[in-house]
C-alpha cells in the first residue's frame, strides 16, 4: 500500500471531516443536553453549585449553563428567530420579559405540569415563566468611612460626600431603577422624568465616578474610589463575601426592586427538560440552599422560611416581601433609549 | 492543471468577502432602515446624527483622543525603537521582549491593573501623597488624561515594532557619513535617521491610531461613563437601547471618519 497522498484521498478525508462536523447534532439529541442561560457573578455560581446537580439528579440529563446578560439574550434570540434558538432556558429581569413576550421569543410556561409552581407566592406566579427571585436596591455605603447608615436617598446630595458618590450608567438595570425611584420621590411620573434629571443635576457635584457597566462599578467599591452609591442587595452580598467594606441601607422610603424570572424559549430544543429545570429552581430545598451565603438569593416559594441577611435589611416575612415596590416597566421600557440618551447628555463632562 | 498567480488569491478573496464585505454590507443596510426588520429605506439615522451637536462632539472627541494617545505613543515609542535598533543583538532581543510583553496579557487584565495604579488609593496617588506633592489624591481615573496614559501604554508595541523594523534596515553607513561630514548626533537624527524611518512612523501611527479610537475596554473602564466616546455610544445604542439601526449608522459614520484620518496619515507619509 502506498502512503502517498493522492488528490482523491485528500478529497475523501475532507468530505468525511465535513460530515463529522454535522454529527454533534445527533449525539446531543441522544444524551439530552439542556442549554440554559445564566447571569454572570453570583447567579452563575449559585446555578452551578446548587441548581445543576439538583437538575441532573432529577432528570438524568446533562446541562450546559452559558453566561449571557439579559439584554444580550434578547438580542441573540432575535438574531436566531425562525431557526433553532441558541439556548432553551432564558433568564430575564422584569423589563426584558415584556420585550421577549412582544417579540415572541418565549413560550408560555406549562403551569399545570410544574409541581412546585403552585407553592409560589402569588406575586411570583406568571404564565410567561415563574419569578425565581427579586433584586432589591438601596443605598450602598462603605462602613469604614460612613459610620451612621444613610436613611434617605437625599443624603447622597449631602456636601460632605463631595466626590465620594458613585453612579452607574443607564444601560444597567440598577441605573434605570435608581433613576425611576429618584423620579418618583421627587414628584415625577412615568411620562415626566424632569424631576429625576433635576435631582441628578443637583447630585452631580458630589459624583466622583460613574461606572460604565456593573463590572466597573464593582471595581469602584473594591478600590474604595466611592463611599456611597445606589446598589443592589445581591451585589453588596457578593462584595461583602470577598471582604470589600460595603453595606446596604434600605432608605425610609422603602425597598424597591424588580423580579428575575426564567422562561422556556420559543422553539426550544428540549421544552420538557427546560420546564424541569425551571421547576427545580422553584423547589423549596433548592431555594433554601440558594438563600444561604454567599449566594443570598431571595426565595419566591412560600414554603421557604426567610432567613439570614435578607431578614436583616429587606424583608422579615413573606408579607413584607410581597410589599416591595416595583416599577411600571410597561411604561418605562419604551423610554429607555431616550432616557439613556438624556442621561449621557446631562452627565457628560 | 496550471494555476495563474492571481488564482492563488482566490481563497483569501472568498474569506474576505464572506467575513468582511458581507457583514459590512449588512451593517450599511441596517443603518438605512427605519427599524430593525423593517424594509423602508431612509436616511433618518444619519440626519439624526448630524443635526445633533452632542453626537458630533462625541465623534470629534474620539478622533482627538486618538491623536493625543498616538502622539504620546510616538513621543515615548520612537526613542525606545531607536535605542533597541542600536543595541547589541542580545540586548535588542531583551528590549523587544519587554516591548511585546504587554501584548501577552489580556487587555482587560492590563486595564484593570491600571485602575489599581491610577485609583484614589492607587500606587501613583500613594506616591504623590507620600512625597507631599499634594494633600488630596489626584483624580486620574475617569479623566481624559488617565485614558491617554493607559492607551499609550497598552498600544505602545504597535508603535515601536514598525519603527524598529524600519530603523534596523537603515544603512548605518549613512549615519556615519553624516557624522564624518561634521553633523552632530542631533542633527544626524533630525536630518538623516528620522526622515529615513518615516515609513515606520507612518505605519506605527496608523496602527496605534486605529487601535486607540476603537479601544472600547480601555475607554470605558478608565474613562467611566462620563467620558463618552464613539465605541461606548455604539454599544449603548445597540445593547442598552436596542436601537440597532442608529447604532449601525453611527458605526458607519465612525468608520468613515477614522478611514479618512488614516488615509491623511498615509498621504502625509508618501509626500515627505
Amino acid at each position: 500500500m502506498s502512503s502517498k497522498i493522492s488528490r482523491r484521498n485528500v478529497l475523501a478525508s475532507g468530505l468525511s471531516l465535513g460530515a463529522a462536523s454535522l454529527l454533534p447534532a445527533y449525539t446531543l439529541a441522544q444524551s439530552k443536553t439542556l442549554v440554559a442561560a445564566t447571569f454572570p457573578g453570583t447567579w452563575n455560581e449559585a446555578h452551578r453549585a446548587i441548581l445543576k446537580p439538583a437538575f441532573e439528579k432529577r432528570t438524568g440529563a446533562s446541562i450546559t449553563q452559558s453566561i449571557i446578560l439579559g439584554q444580550d439574550q434578547v438580542s441573540r434570540l432575535i438574531a436566531a428567530k425562525g431557526s433553532q434558538p441558541p439556548f432553551d432556558v432564558a433568564i430575564f429581569d422584569s423589563p426584558q420579559v415584556l420585550d421577549a413576550v412582544k417579540q415572541g421569543l418565549i413560550a408560555e410556561y406549562p403551569v399545570a405540569k410544574s409541581p412546585n409552581y403552585k407553592d409560589l407566592l402569588p406575586e411570583f406566579q406568571d404564565k410567561w415563566g415563574p419569578k425565581i427571585s427579586m433584586q432589591v436596591i438601596g443605598i450602598g455605603y462603605n462602613p469604614k468611612k460612613i459610620t451612621t447608615p444613610p436613611k434617605s436617598w437625599k443624603e447622597l446630595r449631602d456636601p460632605k460626600y463631595k466626590g465620594r458618590v458613585g453612579l452607574t450608567a443607564l444601560n444597567s438595570q440598577l441605573g434605570i431603577a435608581f433613576l425611576a425611584e429618584l423620579n418618583r420621590l421627587n414628584g415625577g411620573s412615568e411620562t415626566d422624568f424632569e424631576p429625576a434629571f433635576k435631582a441628578l443635576r443637583e447630585l452631580l457635584p458630589n459624583v466622583g465616578a460613574i461606572g460604565a457597566n456593573l463590572g466597573a462599578y464593582a471595581t469602584l467599591w473594591q478600590q474604595e474610589q466611592i463611599d456611597i452609591a445606589p446598589y443592589n442587595f445581591n451585589f453588596v452580598q457578593t462584595l461583602k463575601g470577598k471582604g470589600v467594606p460595603v453595606e446596604l441601607a434600605i432608605p425610609e422610603s422603602g425597598p424597591v426592586g424588580w423580579f428575575t424570572s426564567m422562561h422556556i424559549v420559543t422553539k426550544a430544543a428540549e421544552p420538557d427538560l427546560a420546564m424541569a429545570y425551571i421547576d427545580t429552581h422553584l423547589d423549596p430545598a433548592v431555594q433554601a440552599a440558594m438563600m444561604k451565603p454567599p449566594f443570598d438569593v431571595i426565595p419566591t416559594n412560600s414554603k421557604v422560611k426567610l432567613e439570614g441577611a435578607i431578614t436583616q435589611s429587606i424583608a422579615k416575612s413573606h408579607a413584607e416581601l410581597s410589599k416591595i415596590r416595583g416599577f411600571d416597566w410597561e411604561k418605562l421600557n419604551p423610554q429607555r433609549s431616550a432616557l439613556i440618551e438624556r442621561f449621557n447628555r446631562e452627565i457628560k463632562l | 492543471m496550471r494555476f495563474s498567480e492571481s488564482q492563488l488569491a482566490l481563497p483569501l478573496a472568498a474569506l474576505f468577502v464572506t467575513f468582511f464585505v458581507a457583514p459590512l454590507s449588512v451593517l450599511v443596510a441596517l443603518s438605512l432602515v427605519t427599524e430593525q426588520g423593517g424594509n423602508t429605506f431612509t436616511a433618518v439615522h444619519y440626519i439624526k446624527f448630524f443635526t445633533d451637536s452632542f453626537n458630533y462632539s462625541i465623534l470629534f472627541e474620539t478622533l482627538l483622543l486618538g491623536l493625543k494617545a498616538t502622539g504620546v505613543c510616538l513621543l515615548f515609542g520612537y526613542p525606545i525603537a531607536w535605542i533597541a535598533a542600536r543595541a547589541k543583538a542580545r540586548w535588542q532581543s531583551v528590549l523587544i521582549f519587554l516591548v511585546i510583553l504587554p501584548i501577552l496579557t489580556s487587555v482587560v487584565v492590563r486595564t484593570f491593573s491600571w485602575i489599581v495604579i491610577l485609583g484614589r488609593q492607587g500606587i501613583l496617588n500613594q506616591i504623590v501623597l507620600g512625597l507631599g506633592l499634594s494633600h488630596e489624591p489626584v483624580q486620574l481615573l475617569f479623566t481624559e488624561v488617565g485614558v491617554v496614559i493607559v492607551l499609550a501604554q497598552v498600544q505602545m508595541p504597535l508603535m515601536v515594532l514598525p519603527i524598529l523594523t524600519v530603523l534596523t534596515r537603515v544603512d548605518t553607513n549613512l549615519a556615519d557619513a553624516s557624522r564624518a561630514l561634521g553633523a552632530g548626533e542631533w542633527r544626524t537624527l533630525w536630518r538623516v535617521t528620522l526622515p529615513l524611518s518615516l515609513p515606520g512612523i507612518v505605519a506605527g501611527c496608523i496602527l496605534t491610531y486605529s487601535a486607540c479610537v476603537t479601544a472600547f475596554v480601555t475607554q470605558t473602564l478608565i474613562g467611566g461613563a462620563r467620558l463618552i466616546y464613539m465605541p461606548l455610544q455604539i454599544y449603548q445604542q445597540a445593547i442598552g437601547a436596542n436601537n440597532w439601526p442608529f447604532a449601525a449608522a453611527i458605526s458607519v459614520i465612525f468608520m468613515i471618519a477614522v478611514l479618512a484620518l488614516i488615509s491623511l496619515f498615509g498621504m502625509f507619509g508618501r509626500r515627505v
